[in-house]
């Protein structure tokens, strides 16, 4: 939630430094955009203090005001710039890979993405070296500040590596998409891991696979590339959702209706062995219209459970030893 | 500047916005004191997706644009539902929670939202009549016009009726929902009308303040109007005022000074708003407070 109103929080710092500078890849812009979070989590923190506004709402109004003023500072400011109210949507990719970092007669790339780079090499540095820490401060800071950890200090690091890479996404997310694009790969990740180790890995195989995907679909669509990244990443979430074969809904759905069936089975055994066919309000009827009473007889029939003599249904010696077996089970059970 | 206030376009555009903020203040006070800011996200940027699509199946069976609120407002309700139902699904049946989820929904439903709006824009073959449709990004009062004006009176109407009607039962759910249970009262039932509610009080204000920052038109007046009161009336009551006003405010002035998007406008002046009532408030506000520990 913080990560998310920081996200928005960050384009007033972003819009004014572009304003005096006019160039997208300044190292200005990622000073501009640290002091806008500092003032954000300065401002809510004050609010918080006051005890006056619950939490939620102190946050969201602080994220809402400083987001206003960035969309109004841009749409009354820079009009006639590169950063205009649409970059805010969807950032400006366009125009980012045209500005290419040139050392000596080398044209190494588009300026934005050496610095994405850079930035994703600090996170990786960040991460690998840290691991233990970063996984104590962020699950359990309790634990981390008792074996003198300072948990304080490393969730400060990764609100800022999160705000550096905010800034540096912002030619490709703009300001309100980046939310998505860091919230829906891990989320999709989780539902099929949750070891840290490899739900780092997927969410960002994910990511990426999004970001390949929304891109392609966004030459053929005629459209900028942003919005169809974030949704192919959440048409990869509901893919999982869907589709997982541990969890998935379809595979879950598929188990219950086999232990339903099951459980329907084993009490038509019962009944037949009871006797209880000679009554009138038996389910089951061997004619008729087709249900899933019939259905159910049928699977017996083809196991070869029970045995159809004109009306009457009488159970093979292998069902009767279905039937005890099962009872023996959920008798066990008891 | 004010003499554009005779103006019959411009009366419309303050008329409708100061209705808009009254009711989504008034709601809103329920999300404020449910803790329900975070669905009132998810609610928000769905509608994308809903107003997009309405709009677009519209045109693929007439051929026409229509971006009358009689079209979208039923896209926007339509889209939010579903997010909410798929939320509560996510929540109940995987490890992801509630926070998340509104990330989740934000990458399905606001970017195909977005993705689609730029498909129906896009400068090879756009469809006739989009020009206004990005303006539920970040909203645009100067578009409202008579027909949005009878739909957003309606709609206020309905649900300040209800409010009133079911108010007793309404303050008991919201206060006590154990002791409302323990009386009888089908939560189901009740839970079904206040999220109702709470969808109403958003859909209606995507026009002026954009389907970014609607939930802040929600919640604001009624963080303001907390500090104010103690009794839920007269907080309903204030919320809907400090709404109407900062709304009216906002739009006219955005009206006035052509491509100002409505939303932020409206923002600051609420901001504004809360953070005069936190200082200010006589007996809960900050001054106050510093002076009845001075004296």
């Amino acid at each position: 939630m913080v990560s998310e109103g920081l996200n928005h929080a960050l384009l007033p710092g972003l819009a004014f430094a572009f304003w005096i500078w006019r160039d997208y890849n300044s190292p200005w812009l990622l000073i501009a955009a640290a002091a806008s979070g500092l003032v954000m989590i300065w401002l809510s923190e004050a609010f918080q203090r006051t005890k006056l506004l619950d939490a939620d709402a102190s946050l969201g109004i602080v994220f809402a005001g400083m987001f206003s003023l960035g969309v109004l500072f841009v749409s009354n400011f820079l009009k006639q710039t590169h950063f205009h109210q649409d970059c805010i949507i969807e950032g400006n990719l366009a125009i980012a890979s045209l500005d290419r970092l040139k050392i000596g007669g080398w044209d190494l790339g588009p300026k934005s993405w050496i610095v994405m780079l850079s930035i994703f090499t600090v996170q990786l540095l960040f991460v690998i070296v840290c691991y233990k820490e970063l996984k104590a401060a962020l699950f359990d800071p309790e634990l981390a500040s008792r074996f003198g950890l300072q948990p304080k200090l490393f969730q400060l690091f990764w609100l800022s590596i999160v705000s550096l890479t905010t800034v540096a996404a912002f030619n490709v997310a703009g300001s309100i998409l980046i939310v998505a694009l860091m919230i829906a790969p891990p989320a999709a990740a989780y539902l099929v891991t949750t070891r840290l180790h490899s739900l780092l890995f997927v969410s960002a195989l994910i990511g990426a696979a999004s970001a390949f995907i929304g891109f392609y679909a966004s030459l053929s669509l005629d459209v900028a590339p942003t919005a169809p990244i974030a949704s192919s990443a959440g048409v990869v979430f509901l893919l999982i959702l869907f589709l997982s074969p541990q969890n998935g809904f379809i595979v879950t759905q598929w188990g219950h209706w086999r232990c339903n069936r099951e459980t329907l089975e084993c009490l038509v055994l019962q009944w037949i062995q009871d006797g209880l066919q000679e009554r009138s309000t038996f389910p089951p009827r061997a004619s008729g219209p087709f249900t899933k009473w019939r259905y159910i007889l049928n699977r017996l029939k083809r196991q070869t459970l029970i045995d159809q003599s004109g009306d009457q249904l009488v159970l093979t010696p292998a069902g009767q030893e279905k039937l005890t077996a099962k009872l023996a089970e959920f008798s066990c059970m008891e | 500047m004010f003499e554009l206030l005779g103006d019959y376009t411009v009366q419309i555009v303050v008329f409708s916005s100061a209705v808009t903020g009254a009711t989504s203040g008034a709601l809103g006070c329920f999300a404020y004191l449910r803790r329900q800011s975070l669905v009132g996200d998810v609610i928000s940027h769905s509608s994308l997706l809903g107003i997009v699509g309405f709009f677009w199946l519209w045109f693929a069976f007439t051929g026409n644009g229509n971006k009358s609120l009689w079209l979208l407002i039923p896209g926007a309700m339509t889209a939010s539902i579903v997010a909410m139902i798929l939320t509560q699904w996510i929540t109940k049946t995987t490890k992801i929670k509630a926070d998340a989820s509104l990330g989740v929904m934000l990458a399905i439903f606001f970017g195909s939202g977005l993705t689609l709006l730029r498909w129906i824009q896009r400068s090879s073959n756009p469809i006739p009549g989009q020009a206004g449709l990005e303006n539920y990004l970040f909203g645009m009062a100067a578009a409202t016009t008579l027909p949005d004006l009878w739909m957003i009176g309606i709609l206020s109407v309905v649900s300040l009726t209800c409010l009133v009607i079911c108010w007793s039962r309404l303050k008991l759910l919201t206060f006590d929902p154990g002791y409302a249970a323990g009386l009888g009262l089908s939560i189901k039932l009740w839970e079904l009308l206040l999220i109702s509610l709470l969808v109403i009080g958003i859909v209606i204000g995507l026009q002026i303040a954009g389907v970014v920052l609607m939930v802040a038109l929600l919640i604001a007046p009624a963080s303001a109007a907390r500090q104010w009161t103690n009794s839920l009336g007269k907080m309903i009551f204030l919320a809907a005022l400090i709404g109407a006003v900062c709304a009216a405010s906002g739009a006219f002035l955005s009206a006035v000074k052509k491509g100002m998007p409505t939303g932020p406008v409206i923002v600051v002046f609420l901001v504004l708003g809360v953070l005069v009532s936190v200082l200010f408030a006589p007996g809960r506000g900050v001054l106050s407070r510093r002076r009845s520990l001075v004296t």
